[in-house]
């Protein structure tokens, strides 16, 4: 049957949001290969001194290192807290516990300039502003919703028989949720563990509340290298972000590819 | 295989309400040592909730579930021992078959050399022995009926505990697990407590049954007890088929094949009724009769098609006869 004008006009729609959406950051591109001191697109020449002077800077080279202790951090924090959490609330059935669910995902809701100056005001007094585990813990409170969210979906799909199956056969609550029910919902663990860890790599708001001298992230010093000079190596570190960010996607993505491939392959 | 020296069940009272609703209504019943017993009825009899109060994985509203005379009703789900066969298997879909079968032991710290012996034996005696290595997924049906059997009998519990489970194979499958199932309750002598909505299952495999209805124990005997002398209306239509007739001393049960029928004056002076074939269904062995009788439902009858001498055609004038011990008086309900 040949496509209606419906069909041809819902294609060439979905072709137009998605440049719209994917363009602005491929932009980032050309720009992270020109050859001049300042923010431009290259005109016929390109250069590669901006990728150059990215991986030699020892202050890039530092803020790559930061975000990626302060991502991994959050990223295994988030992921136990936001598991344990939508374990603890599939297995408690009571009215309250969607009550209790709404509240967790809060983080998700409330605008993150107010999370910023709450985070602000919370850790001067602890004394953790501007420091690796004041970072760490603003970014956990913001991730673990995500992970909540992963892992709840993946517990939708779990078989409670097994759970039961488990207790039967004599396995205490505790070894039941790390022999059954965690190998069950790791799909949704692994997305939730990689949410958290793009969430925190690329968190600029909050960050830029509570950091200050100690910890100088990406996001953040992409951010001061625009305020402040232009500086064409932001758009090189832009390219490495995205980069690396779809790589993470990649691999998630072959790994689900690969689970599904097996379940079918049973049959 | 031991022995089991233990597996005597006793209920006592046993409720169990949710909120307003009461899907176990004080349930007194003594299960042998060592029986097959089967609870029959239709879903929501309250049938699978009981074997789920066994299991221990709900609580007890009111009553008491006595193991050898002490009762289990604090005792949590996993310190229970019982053995369960599920509703679907719950098989864990990561884990091998063998692993799946050595999770009992597994998780009560047995040493490794006798997990994979009690294994190899478990798999021998479910015929899975080549199958170890592969994941419950890859398996059939009924291989997968056949490792919850092994897994649910690994630690040889004292009872056996098993919801609906040939629920999903077909037919003919269902048959041959039954004699497999049945053969292994022998050999092990445990107390397996067997829930479904099959009749046919009920009657083929069980010691005793138990037909349950609203919660309640409808009656409780032998599969013969149970076909020949039904107490009440529900458990003769339930468990076979049967025609109720209204007499002078109140409603009978009369089995259909326990019914002789005949052209207009074949049955000498023996005739009860007479009317006319609406219907004649042919299931190979057995033909059934639909017998429109005036002033009564339509009257069931069953004979052995090699043994029908009549050549019977719809819309024929037949009468109907049976021997006086044939139908059953029902108790008022």
């Amino acid at each position: 049957m040949k496509p209606g004008l419906f069909d041809r006009l819902n294609r060439v729609g979905a072709w137009m949001v998605l440049l719209f959406l994917v363009l602005p950051a491929l932009i980032a591109i050309p720009v992270s290969l020109t050859p001049k001191r300042f923010l431009s697109m290259p005109e016929g020449e390109y250069s590669l001194r901006h990728f150059r002077h990215l991986f030699t800077s020892p202050d890039w080279l530092s803020s790559f290192a930061q975000s990626g202790i302060i991502a991994a951090s959050t990223a295994i924090l988030a992921t136990t807290l936001g598991t344990l959490c939508a374990i603890g609330l599939w297995r408690v059935t009571s009215r309250n516990t969607e009550i209790v669910r709404a509240f967790l995902l809060l983080p998700l809701i409330i605008p993150q300039i107010i999370s910023a100056m709450v985070f602000y005001r919370l850790l001067v007094p602890m004394g953790l502003i501007d420091s690796y585990p004041g970072l760490i813990l603003a970014h956990t409170v913001l991730a673990t919703p995500l992970v909540l969210i992963t892992v709840s979906a993946s517990l939708a799909n779990f078989d409670p028989r097994l759970e039961q199956a488990s207790r039967n056969l004599g396995a205490s609550n505790w070894t039941t949720m790390r022999r059954v029910i965690l190998p069950s919902v790791k799909p949704g663990v692994y997305a939730g563990a990689l949410f958290a860890f793009i969430l925190s790599w690329d968190e600029i708001v909050v960050t830029l509340f509570i950091s200050k001298f100690n910890v100088y992230t990406l996001p953040r010093r992409m951010w001061n290298g625009i305020r402040e000079n232009t500086d064409p190596t932001v758009a090189a570190a832009a390219v490495v972000l995205i980069a690396i960010t779809l790589i993470a996607f990649a691999i998630s993505a072959v790994i689900a590819r690969r689970r599904a491939q097996g379940a079918a392959s049973k049959d | 295989m031991s022995e089991a020296a233990t597996g005597g069940l006793g209920l006592t009272t046993l409720t169990k309400r949710f909120g307003g609703f009461t899907a176990v209504d004080n349930v007194d019943l003594e299960i042998r040592r060592g029986e097959f017993l089967t609870l029959l009825g239709p879903s929501g009899s309250g049938k699978t909730t009981l074997l789920m109060m066994i299991a221990g994985f709900l609580d007890i509203t009111e009553g008491d579930i006595l193991l050898d005379g002490a009762s289990i009703r604090d005792v949590p789900a996993d310190k229970r021992n019982f053995g369960m066969v599920f509703q679907g298997y719950a098989l864990f879909p990561h884990m091998t078959v063998r692993q799946n079968v050595g999770y009992a032991l597994d998780v009560r710290g047995r040493p490794k050399a006798e997990i994979e012996a009690r294994v190899d034996e478990m798999l021998e005696l479910v015929q899975l022995s080549q199958f170890g290595q592969r994941k419950p997924g890859q398996l059939s049906g009924g291989q997968q009926q056949r490792v919850a059997l092994a897994r649910a009998l690994v630690f040889a519990p004292p009872v056996l505990l098993l919801d609906e489970p040939l629920g999903a194979l077909d037919k003919k499958l269902r048959v041959e697990v039954q004699d497999q199932l049945k053969d292994i309750h022998k050999r092990i002598g445990t107390t397996f407590i067997y829930v479904t909505h099959d009749q046919e299952e009920a009657l083929s495999m069980s010691d005793r049954i138990v037909i349950m209805q609203n919660g309640r124990i409808e009656q409780l005997g032998t599969p013969t007890e149970l076909y020949e002398k039904p107490r009440t209306r529900f458990a003769a239509g339930f468990l076979g088929k049967s025609n109720f007739l209204e007499m002078a001393d109140g409603t009978h049960a009369l089995r259909p094949e326990k019914i002789d029928i005949a052209p207009q004056g074949g049955l000498g002076g023996n005739a009860r009724l007479s009317g006319t074939i609406r219907d004649i269904t042919y299931f190979g062995a057995m033909k059934k009769y639909m017998v429109a009788v005036e002033g009564r439902e339509d009257i069931e009858v069953g004979v052995d098609s090699w043994r029908n001498p009549h050549a019977l055609h719809e819309g024929q004038s037949v009468e109907l006869g049976w021997a006086d011990h044939a139908s059953i008086r029902l108790e008022e309900n």
